[in-house]
């Protein structure tokens, strides 16, 4: 068998109609003179009804055929041949073909253009590729995109936690620099209440023992003890404000002491300013010191008289109240969640602004004249509130007026009767010889109260700290009562010299006296219940009151 | 402030007088005036430029409020006839161009002697009984799939053009040009030319104008080239044996006739307003 070599080479026809690519003729316009098999297959038209009859531009769609008009024709005008150009061709059933282009314009010897040589490759899975390509470019852009908001509003929202950080700090501030102001205040007040014993101890001396006809020195006296009662209000705001007032804490109704206010409250505020009071019904009972809070409710009182010259309207309320979890997030200073008694304080008069607002409870921040206001109101109010655990919140709109709200804590499972307001003591009561110890580390507070006592009629021993003060309970078996200062030089301090000597003699009284109350005797500022307390500093009448009132007790027990 | 002549790389030739203000279409650049202006350049100074975004301009001068519509084209036109200080301006403008030309002229109608508007169109997309060629869809389409950057509508061109060993001029010269052609601004151009809608202006047209109509102009189709000769005062309508669009690459010769004999004509025609 011989085989026929030429069989075996492809002719020029078979690698023209067969190729993998389509191949056009076209004249310069467009028009089809010539197309290879492939062409035909893939588009699936017949030879006779393409050539002559249709233009390549037909088988473009819209974007195409824009494209082969403004830049296609133009640059193989110009270059003579076009390569790689993406078009979209549409086959007789509808079908898009993605094809790439190759064109060369072949020209006759002027130049002129005779004939399109168009090169076709299918390039369906390239623009797959390319798709997904764009699409991979577009994820990655919303990816950035996404990323790139992400970031922003990671900027957002670190822009608000540091302001909300500022905004805390702030508080944190002003807290810390109120507690400094309070250690501060408190630390001076309460050295200074110890020289004010002394000195109304001696002006008190000088006033019983000064020789008939001394009228003058009398007067000059009564002065001197008139202006230390003044300071000794002042060093008790003081105190009240650093939130080491001695507290004396009953069970309150609110509602019966506002009411029983009203008398007073109508004197200090004048014919030009209307009271009202609104007491709510079921109003919940609290825990607090009662004189204290009539202080609290006068301190208001007085500065919404001065808020209102012109007249106006105070109200005062009380109300249920309930501070919750995100209220009280947000205060700068603790304030457990819970239930609360409000008793709010409201005028009609000036109001204030924000920044007048954040130092109000300042000590010795006023808005009053020089000589009309000490400053102190108002941090007497915020210490006493707070020692109370309780929360004040203040509301102003200048013009409109001002609301000052007290929340004291709601007292639970108590029975006791509210306190009633504690009858003034009287005046000067003696003593009938009955034996007192009285223990004092301060020499000058000791003589004070020993020469007060004394003169009083009673007979006194004294000592100057625990040790001593225990032997000599051990010797004197007569002694009725125990004074001592809280805070004692020595090992032993009052509390415990007066455990000591309480547990040798259960029936014998203890009065104790203290500058101020930062110590065991007071439990976060309050009086153990059944503990007797006289302040510093204390006047004779006080002394003789307190001191008779205990014998007396201790008498009808 | 820059300079028009330098935004616009504007490029002056000719040994004549009067000026002659050719400005190039969409999708192409002051090359495509190549075989047009050897045949005016010893009657007429000739001045060519690119737009913005196109060719060698300069692209930093790309504004996309500015060149919102064709109005900022038509600045870009009056800006050169200005620093150039050219006066009865013979405007051939080509495509888009033409309607760049027609609004130039109307807002400074003595500067102007003639316009030659070769396939232009007032509106693109057909509009009730105005036949424009183009359907909203097909713009729409179109302008989608520029989005889609398909067609090598911008970004292939740059390697088809660098491939031309055999004429290494020719590649450079458009590789620059189309290099330095912004995608975007290739995409803002062609929104704006498909979009555009300039049917109302055409009665202000104080300025004789020679209406060039290809056979078979895919993109301003015959309709539209008698549309504006009836919207346009005292126009003249030609309608060419040549094909297409681009009548001044496919058929330089008959373009360039047409144009002569428009221009032979002695008396411009002013219509009262």
């Amino acid at each position: 068998m011989t085989i026929d070599q030429g069989s075996l080479i492809e002719t020029v026809e078979e690698l023209y109609e067969s190729a993998p690519c389509g191949y056009l003729s076209t004249l310069p316009n467009g028009t089809i003179v010539r197309a290879n098999q492939t062409f035909l297959t893939w588009i699936g038209i017949d030879r006779q009804d393409l050539i002559g009859h249709k233009c390549f531009q037909d088988f473009l769609n819209i974007g195409g055929k824009i494209f082969y008009d403004t830049h296609f024709a133009p640059l193989l005008r110009m270059q003579g041949f076009v390569n790689e150009i993406a078009f979209d061709l549409t086959c007789a059933d509808g079908r898009q073909l993605p094809v790439l282009a190759n064109t060369v314009q072949k020209r006759d010897a002027a130049g002129r253009p005779l004939v399109h040589r168009i090169t076709l490759f299918n390039a369906t899975d390239r623009r797959k590729y390319e798709r997904e390509l764009l699409l991979a470019r577009q994820k990655a852009e919303q990816a950035t995109e996404e990323l790139k908001r992400l970031n922003e509003t990671l900027e957002e929202r670190v822009a608000e936690e540091v302001a909300e950080r500022i905004k805390a700090e702030e508080a944190l501030r002003q807290a810390q620099k109120m507690e400094a102001v309070g250690q501060l205040t408190g630390g001076i007040a309460h050295d200074f209440n110890n020289l004010l014993t002394i000195i109304v101890g001696n002006i008190e001396l000088l006033q019983r023992r000064l020789p008939e006809g001394s009228e003058r020195l009398l007067r000059a006296a009564d002065h001197a003890m008139e202006a230390t009662r003044r300071a000794a209000t002042l060093t008790q705001r003081l105190l009240a404000f650093s939130r080491r007032q001695p507290l004396d804490p009953k069970p309150i109704d609110a509602n019966k002491l506002v009411a029983g206010m009203s008398e007073l409250l109508r004197r200090t505020l004048g014919e030009t300013i209307v009271l009202e009071t609104v007491l709510a019904g079921g109003l919940w009972r609290t825990q607090a010191d009662p004189n204290q809070l009539e202080n609290a409710i006068v301190n208001l009182a007085v500065n919404a008289r001065d808020a209102m010259p012109g007249g106006g309207k105070l109200t005062i309320e009380t109300a249920n109240a309930r501070l919750d979890q995100a209220y009280v997030e947000v205060l700068a200073e603790p304030v457990p969640p819970g239930q609360y008694v409000l008793v709010a304080v409201s005028d009609t008069g000036t109001g204030m602004d924000r920044a007048t607002m954040e130092r109000v409870f300042e000590p010795f921040f006023t808005t009053k004249g020089v000589g009309k206001g000490t400053g102190l109101g108002l941090s007497q109010v915020y210490g006493f509130v707070r020692q109370s655990n309780g929360h004040i919140r203040i509301y102003s709109e200048l013009g409109e007026g001002t609301t000052i709200k007290i929340y004291l804590p709601r007292l639970l499972g108590s029975d006791d009767a509210p306190a009633e307001m504690p009858a003034k003591p009287p005046v000067m009561v003696r003593g009938s010889g009955e034996t007192i110890l009285v223990v004092e580390d301060e020499p000058a507070l000791r003589v004070y109260a020993v020469e007060a006592l004394r003169d009083l009629g009673y007979r006194v021993l004294e000592a100057a700290d625990g040790r001593a003060a225990l032997s000599i309970v051990e010797q004197h078996p007569e002694i009725e009562l125990l004074f001592t200062d809280v805070v004692l030089g020595g090992s032993m301090n009052g509390r415990a010299l007066a455990d000591e000597v309480t547990r040798r003699n259960p029936r014998l009284p203890v009065l104790y006296t203290t500058g101020y109350t930062q110590n065991a005797i007071v439990h976060h500022g309050r009086l153990d219940p059944g503990m007797h307390l006289i302040g510093k500093p204390f006047t004779y009448a006080d002394l003789a009151a307190k001191v008779r009132q205990m014998l007396d007790n201790e008498a009808e027990d | 402030m820059s300079s028009a002549l330098e935004q616009n790389n504007v490029k002056v030739t000719g040994r004549g007088k009067q000026p002659m203000l050719f400005a190039h279409g969409y999708g192409c650049d002051q090359n495509m005036w190549r075989f047009i202006t050897p045949a005016f350049e010893e009657q007429y100074k000739v001045v060519l430029f690119d737009h913005v975004g196109h060719g060698q301009s300069d692209a930093r001068a790309f504004d996309p409020a500015k060149y919102a519509t064709l109005n900022g084209y038509a600045e870009d036109v009056l800006a050169i006839c200005r620093e150039l200080d050219l006066k009865d301006v013979i405007f051939v403008g080509h495509s888009v161009s033409a309607m760049v030309g027609v609004l130039a002229a109307i807002r400074e109608p003595d500067r102007f002697d003639r316009l030659v508007l070769i396939g232009p169109s007032p509106r693109y997309i057909n509009d009730g009984d105005y036949v424009g060629g183009f359907k909203q869809e097909d713009i729409e389409g179109l302008l989608d799939f520029l989005d889609g950057n398909h067609l090598g509508w911008s970004s292939t061109m740059a390697p088809v053009i660098m491939g031309n060993p055999d004429r290494p001029e020719l590649g450079e010269e458009l590789t620059n040009s189309f290099c330095r052609t912004n995608p975007d601004i290739a995409k803002h151009f062609a929104r704006v030319t498909f979009l555009s809608d300039n049917r109302a202006d055409l009665p202000s047209l104080k300025t004789k104008a020679l209406i060039l109509q290809c056979s078979q102009d895919v993109i301003a189709p015959e309709a539209v080239g008698r549309y504006m000769h009836q919207n346009l005062p005292g126009s003249e309508f030609v309608l060419m044996e040549a094909t297409g669009h681009c009548p001044n690459l496919s058929a330089p010769e008959e373009t360039i006739a047409a144009m002569k004999a428009f221009l032979r004509d002695p008396a411009p025609i002013r219509t009262a307003a």
